[in-house]
């Protein structure tokens, strides 16, 4: 399974070299930190910051995540994946390769993100605490970065992966408790925030963040762990049978 | 080395290979014929790139379905289009297959593959400023870290200039001398002809002709080519119809 370290690899390398891609993942969530987070006229809360930055966490590793599969996407088009296919490693690290790639470009934009949080005055009671975020945030985005390969090994351009993409990121935000909380929903939208996964993720961490004596989120972070552990099995299982 | 048997392919209705039978030994062979005529679908199969819908094919000894691990660790391949990562070195690329097949004293077999292929100076570079040649030595040094038993090549010198066709050659030939099967697809016949122990001409998924190249020309005989034989052999679909090519160019011409 050391295949899965070397495509990890290939991938980090290739996104380090690339200072304009760097820049560009790292600045946006602070822009809607700064942005958004300060600015919203909120009515429901008086820290409207502090309510935010969570779902801006998620959503910086959900978008980040939902668009890794055109990593996949792009080595099927250019014609690398039939030459990984046909290495003697096992198929399904190619998968985890990319999975542990999107998700570590995720927590290191999440990273940055926390900074320019607590450089605006938003706090977290603990260490142990912050170390949790991380976990949750880690499970949530292998959950969408395995489902994102698996779509992107489906399609066969990016044109469609893009589309797709847009379609689900979307929808998936905003029907979520990121931007309000779910007393001022409308009912339908509130019943289907309740089963979205991203909501999971933002409630667990918005528990995290509270101040005094914050309640640890098992729940959500079992939940979102089942989750990403289901995906990748489906996800192994769909690259075992990978014929290009 | 490689046995085909019966070795069928079909996506939906069309059968892009159909019955296959072939026998490779340690040789190079050249597998030709027109666009669309089962070649890469073949190379696919043996490489475990694709499930034959019937039939079987072994390759060094194993079973491409059943034993698809065994056959990708004796083999190497080199698709069509070049897929290199151009923003690493040459050395980072071939390094990353030496990795992925546990080469052992991997740092030294890259250096030595570069050098056997002419990179060793520009090794470290990125691959963005190679050539188009360079850049398919570089996927030869990729294929060949591991010393594979057999080598898979699908058109191998598309798109290159004469001199670096030559080169290219050059390191096959030098391959074949120290005992490597190599199996490739081609449409240069003048190099199949030249370079190629033995070929096989395949159209619409079925073997029209196979033997050494100087065979098959003796039996077309006087002065044929291999070109010769290739039209002989594979029907174009003008000829089919009895498309009459001089008659459209008139009515084109009288317009």
């Amino acid at each position: 399974m050391k295949a899965v370290l070397y495509y990890f690899q290939r991938d980090f390398r290739k996104w380090t070299r690339s200072r304009v891609n760097i820049f560009a993942s790292l600045v946006r969530p602070a822009a809607w930190l700064i942005f958004v987070g300060l600015t919203f006229p909120a009515k429901f809360t008086d820290n409207y910051l502090a309510f935010i930055t969570p779902s801006i966490l998620v959503m910086t590793v959900l978008f980040s995540s939902l668009q890794g599969g055109t990593l996949m996407v792009f080595d099927k088009m250019l014609g690398f994946l039939n030459k990984f296919l046909a290495l003697p490693a096992r198929r399904e690290s190619l998968l985890l390769g990319k999975i542990l790639f999107i998700s570590t470009r995720g927590l290191i934009q999440a990273t940055v993100l926390l900074l320019v949080a607590g450089v605006l005055g938003v706090r977290i009671e603990s260490l142990f605490h912050l170390v949790l975020v991380y976990l949750t945030l880690f499970l949530f985005a292998v959950f969408f970065s395995a489902l994102s390969s698996m779509i992107g090994l489906a399609l066969n351009d990016h044109d469609s992966y893009a589309s797709v993409n847009s379609m689900v990121s979307m929808p998936l935000f905003f029907a979520s408790s990121a931007l309000m909380p779910y007393e001022v929903m409308p009912a339908w939208l509130r019943t289907l925030a309740r089963f979205n996964p991203v909501s999971y993720a933002i409630d667990s961490i918005r528990l995290l963040f509270e101040v005094g004596t914050p309640t640890i989120p098992v729940q959500g972070i079992l939940g979102l762990a089942v989750a990403a552990f289901i995906m990748l099995l489906i996800g192994t299982y769909q690259f075992r049978r990978a014929t290009v | 080395m490689i046995e085909l048997i019966n070795i069928s392919k079909n996506f939906g209705n069309v059968w892009a290979v159909r019955d296959l039978n072939l026998k490779v030994e340690n040789e190079i062979f050249g597998l030709l014929g027109p666009n669309g005529a089962g070649k890469s679908t073949t190379v696919m199969m043996l490489t475990t790139l694709l499930r034959p819908s019937g039939g079987s094919a072994r390759v060094c000894g194993y079973d491409v379905v059943k034993d698809s691990r065994m056959v990708r660790e004796r083999i190497s391949y080199v698709p069509q289009d070049m897929a290199l990562d151009r923003k690493l070195t040459g050395r980072e690329n071939v390094l990353l297959y030496a990795k992925i097949y546990g080469v052992p004293n991997r740092e030294k077999k890259t250096r030595e593959v570069l050098e056997l292929l002419d990179l060793g100076d520009r090794g470290d570079e990125l691959v963005w400023t190679y050539s188009g040649g360079m850049r398919r030595r570089l996927e030869l040094a990729q294929a060949l870290v591991h010393e594979p038993e057999v080598l898979f090549l699908d058109e191998p010198t598309l798109g290159l200039d004469v001199a670096a066709r030559k080169k290219i050659w050059g390191h096959l030939n030098s391959l074949r001398k120290k005992g490597m099967t190599i199996f490739m697809t081609t449409h240069y016949l003048e190099e199949a002809e030249t370079y190629c122990d033995r070929v096989a001409i395949i159209d619409k998924g079925l073997i029209k002709a196979i033997g050494a190249p100087k065979d098959l020309k003796k039996q077309l005989g006087g002065d044929a080519s291999l070109n010769d034989v290739f039209l002989n052999k594979v029907k174009s679909k003008e000829d089919e119809t009895r498309f009459d090519g001089r008659a459209f160019r008139n009515i084109l011409g009288r317009r």
